[in-house]
């Protein structure tokens, strides 16, 4: 590598080419709005405010987020969006963090990304930040947002720690369950981007589509967008063909099963909706199922509760006739 | 006397808040505690065990994978399963890739900012096309009046780096770290499928079947990130910590009382029998051991000569006598084996909900100096000739070194793995169904230190399920005969000249790289009784 190169960021207006393209693709929409996106991005004069919170959160969204290649993320946090607060980016810490929040939180408008899910019980003690229960921060923070984004499992139904001591939910959702815990902060659009962790692709988009066009993308029933969740991965696996002849894996060590359907390792497949089949991961790195690795479902609001055990064929749908 | 709370201390992972208290502008005592739990432990009880490595690598999203490797090395242990070397190499390769971004990641992004005065770009004049357009953007943001996220920030002080085309040129890497960290995780993705909260880590190995062209990629990837560790890293960390940092490191800045802990990691044999435990593999590229402090903190002239004992995994016990659990009555510490998740928001004396990890009843510091000092890196015994003492610098350094060495080394893994490809299909996995009963544990080095899982299994459901993290051994509280913690030991006598500008608070705990969702099991509700004078 040649350490010149190093030096040559790329922090140029190709970065909102590249974005707006990107949208449109992943929306489906046509390129012809591209221009239209680009336009949209450059008269955000000041740049849109987002504020990102993290609950019980592990950070691995955030983790996720960073991934983003084309365009980098870098661009997106320095030319996209104007991070106002966000505790494992920020510069600031203490008094200055805090400060920062009540700026922007007081300034109105902006999009409230969380992170993490929010335990309830206790009165929100199982989550503080700078001495408040999360709950209190995030009423506080959704009251001026104009618009709030739920990414990851947790932030979206409860996730993992949904099954532990500490009535963990999502903003809108308890599982499969509508609670009302925050309807005091008015009505606003939610957009729910469940995985665990989030997938990278489906923020940017969300966000530059709402940039673009000041609304959210059609939602299904749980706010997901049909986009990327309208499909069902069984219907579109790339290992469909050996389900269908019945070649499954029942032992992971035997190399004449590689490739095989994984439904009798758990694979949760016919009831998982997103399109990691088509989207794959890590800027099309990978994903489960071409890893040998049973879907989970982890983009489902029953995800982890009704979803473990994780690799037992103990769910309601069977096999083939053959 | 005045006390200083920083709360939320940010660029970690997880909640974490700092109380200290300053007398004549010297920290002379300190408390941490984590504010966020759910419980985790208690989520796996009841649990068929093969959910443990996918529940606890979402433990943290930061250092996902170590935890999916401990938790598989238990559940190994536990089932009586050997690891297939294809296996094993895969499982080497995760952690390794994983390890390195992790650690530039942690200079750059998560650090690099307490030591550079960022606005010091406005002032670069120089004519690098690159370094220009990063003055270009940072003097726009400027003038726009946005300079989110760098801005609030503390102000620097005389330890700061200032001048232009240093700052410009490391705000210039800290941007190419952030994209190479991408390419990092898209590599490991390959064996994952996933990055973070790697999946494909299975009991038994690894479930990927990587064919060879996506090997030669996986190849070609291992490269990049190793051009940028031998020609950006190192150096920057080097020129940083021999230059304007040496006068803090000759100080013992941030060191801790000096006793070390280090687990052995990277097996490179097949067998698990050698006297240095590591299970599905032997001669781990990093051995373990135990370093006990032999004079007053952060004096330690040589460190060439120190004795370095075994790990007795019997010795770890976890006390909870200022934590907010409860332990059976006449207890005052278990080893994780036998651990208790019961807590007890009315406890007296208690004021954090991390539990306090002792090996042999010391507090040890765990991480990457621990295993420097462990491994007696060359690079630190060098450091030290030249004045550099334990603590903060120490630190950094380490990390730079851990990263070459396992990114040169690491090629011949990939080589070995495309060798085995070529001969045919790749077997990762060795699979064994549940048994009745049994018990493991799984031991692993992370980034942040000495990781262990312990899993008793009964009726094939997991009975008991403990782990005992890097950031608790590190940020635990007092145990029952009133040591502190190294974060706590680590702050004591940190100069804060100003009250209203903790910088060295700051410094000191972000040099631990900590990561408090994996270190708290369950929450500090912490009604914060105690005068509090804000930093404003």
């Amino acid at each position: 590598m040649d350490i010149a190169s190093l030096r040559k960021p790329e922090l140029t207006r190709r970065d909102f080419m590249k974005v707006a393209g990107m949208t449109a693709a992943y929306f489906g929409i046509s390129q012809a709005l591209t221009p239209q996106i680009v336009q949209a991005l450059e008269n955000n004069a000041g740049k849109a405010a987002v504020i990102w919170l993290e609950g019980q959160s592990c950070t691995g969204c955030t983790e996720s987020f960073l991934n983003n290649l084309e365009p980098s993320a870098t661009s997106i946090l320095l030319d996209t969006i104007s991070l106002r607060y966000h505790e494992t980016a920020m510069a600031a810490s203490g008094h200055q963090a805090e400060a920062a929040l009540q700026a922007t939180i007081a300034e109105g408008g902006y999009v409230l990304v969380i992170e993490g899910s929010i335990p309830l019980a206790e009165d929100g003690a199982f989550c503080t930040v700078a001495g408040k229960p999360f709950t209190e921060i995030v009423r506080e923070t959704a009251k001026n947002a104009a618009a709030i984004i739920c990414v990851g499992a947790c932030a979206t139904y409860g996730g993992i720690p949904r099954s532990g001591p500490t009535d963990a939910v999502g903003y809108l959702f308890r599982g499969k369950e509508l609670h009302h815990y925050f309807d005091d902060v008015g009505a606003k659009p939610v957009i729910n981007l469940p995985t665990c962790p989030l997938h990278n692709e489906r923020l940017t988009a969300t966000i530059v589509h709402y940039l673009t066009f000041g609304t959210v993308p059609e939602l299904d029933q749980y706010n997901r967008p049909y986009a990327f969740y309208g499909k069902i991965q069984h219907d579109n696996c790339t290992r469909r063909g050996n389900y269908d002849t019945g070649r499954f894996v029942t032992d992971f060590g035997n190399p004449d099963q590689h490739g095989f359907c994984l439904i009798l390792k758990g694979c949760k497949g016919p009831v998982a909706k997103q399109d990691c089949w088509d989207r794959k991961w890590n800027n099309r790195g990978n994903y489960c199922i071409d890893a040998g690795h049973p879907c989970v479902a982890c983009s489902n609001p029953e995800f982890y509760e009704d979803t473990s055990p994780l690799y037992a064929h103990n769910y309601d749908f069977g096999l083939p006739p053959l | 006397m005045t006390r200083i709370v920083v709360d939320p201390l940010t660029r970690i992972e997880g909640h974490l808040r700092i109380e200290v208290e300053v007398e004549n502008g010297v920290v002379t005592d300190a408390w941490s505690a984590g504010t966020m739990a759910r419980g985790w432990e208690n989520i796996l009880v009841g649990r068929d065990p093969w959910d443990a490595p996918y529940v606890t690598s979402r433990v943290c999203g930061v250092c996902e994978g170590v935890h999916t490797i401990a938790s598989n090395q238990a559940i190994e242990d536990a089932f009586g399963i050997e690891l297939t070397e294809a296996g094993r190499l895969m499982r080497n390769l995760f952690s390794a890739g994983y390890y390195v971004h992790d650690h530039f990641i942690h200079f750059y992004v998560l650090s690099a900012l307490d030591f550079l005065d960022i606005m010091a770009i406005a002032s670069y004049e120089g004519s690098d096309p690159g370094l220009l357009a990063i003055k270009s953007k940072i003097v726009g943001l400027v003038v726009a009046g946005d300079t989110s996220p760098f801005t609030p920030r503390y102000t620097p002080d005389e330890f700061s780096v200032s001048d232009p085309e240093t700052v410009t040129t490391l705000v210039s890497h800290y941007l190419k770290a952030v994209e190479l960290k991408a390419k990092s995780q898209k590599m490991l993705s390959y064996l994952t499928g996933i990055q973070p909260h790697p999946n494909a880590l299975m009991p038994g190995g690894c479930t990927a079947t990587p064919s060879v062209e996506i090997l030669m990629d996986l190849k070609k990837l291992w490269q990049e990130q190793a051009d940028f560790v031998n020609n950006v890293y190192v150096p920057d960390v080097m020129a940083v910590g021999y230059g304007p940092l040496l006068p803090l490191a000759a100080a013992g800045f941030g060191a801790t009382d000096g006793n070390y802990l280090a687990f052995p990691m990277l097996p490179q044999g097949s067998s698990a029998a050698a006297g240095d435990i590591s299970f599905g593999g032997s001669n781990p590229m990093f051995r373990g051991g135990v370093i006990k402090a032999s004079g007053p903190r952060g004096t330690l002239t040589d460190i060439s000569g120190l004795t370095i004992e075994d790990v007795d995994y019997s010795q770890i016990t976890e006390s909870v006598t200022h934590s907010w659990y409860d332990y059976p009555a006449g207890t005052d510490a278990l080893h994780p084996s036998e651990g208790v998740t019961a807590f007890n928001l009315k406890k007296e004396g208690a004021y954090s909900f991390l539990k306090a990890p002792r090996y042999d009843s010391m507090t040890m510091e765990v991480g990457p100096l621990a295993r420097g000092m462990v491994n007696k890196f060359p690079a630190l015994v060098d450091f030290f000739n030249a004045g550099g003492r334990e603590g903060v610098v120490a630190r950094h350094l380490c990390r730079a070194v851990i990263s070459k060495q396992i990114i040169n080394d690491g090629l011949a893994w990939i080589d070995r793995l495309i060798e085995l490809r070529l001969k045919g299909p790749l077997v990762g996995m060795n699979e064994k169904a549940v048994p009745k009963t049994g018990k493991g544990m799984g031991v692993w080095d992370a980034p942040r230190g000495a990781l262990g899982h312990w899993i008793e299994v009964d009726n094939h459901r997991i009975k008991n399920y403990q782990l005992v993290v890097p950031s608790t051994w590190n940020a635990g509280p007092r145990d029952e005969n009133g040591v502190k913690g190294p974060y706590e030991q680590a702050l004591i006598g940190a100069p804060v000249p100003d009250l209203d500008n903790p910088i060295n608070v700051v410094r000191i705990i972000r040099s631990f790289d900590p990561c408090i969702a994996c270190a708290v099991h369950l929450i500090d509700p912490h009604t914060n009784d105690v005068k509090v004078v804000k930093v404003s």
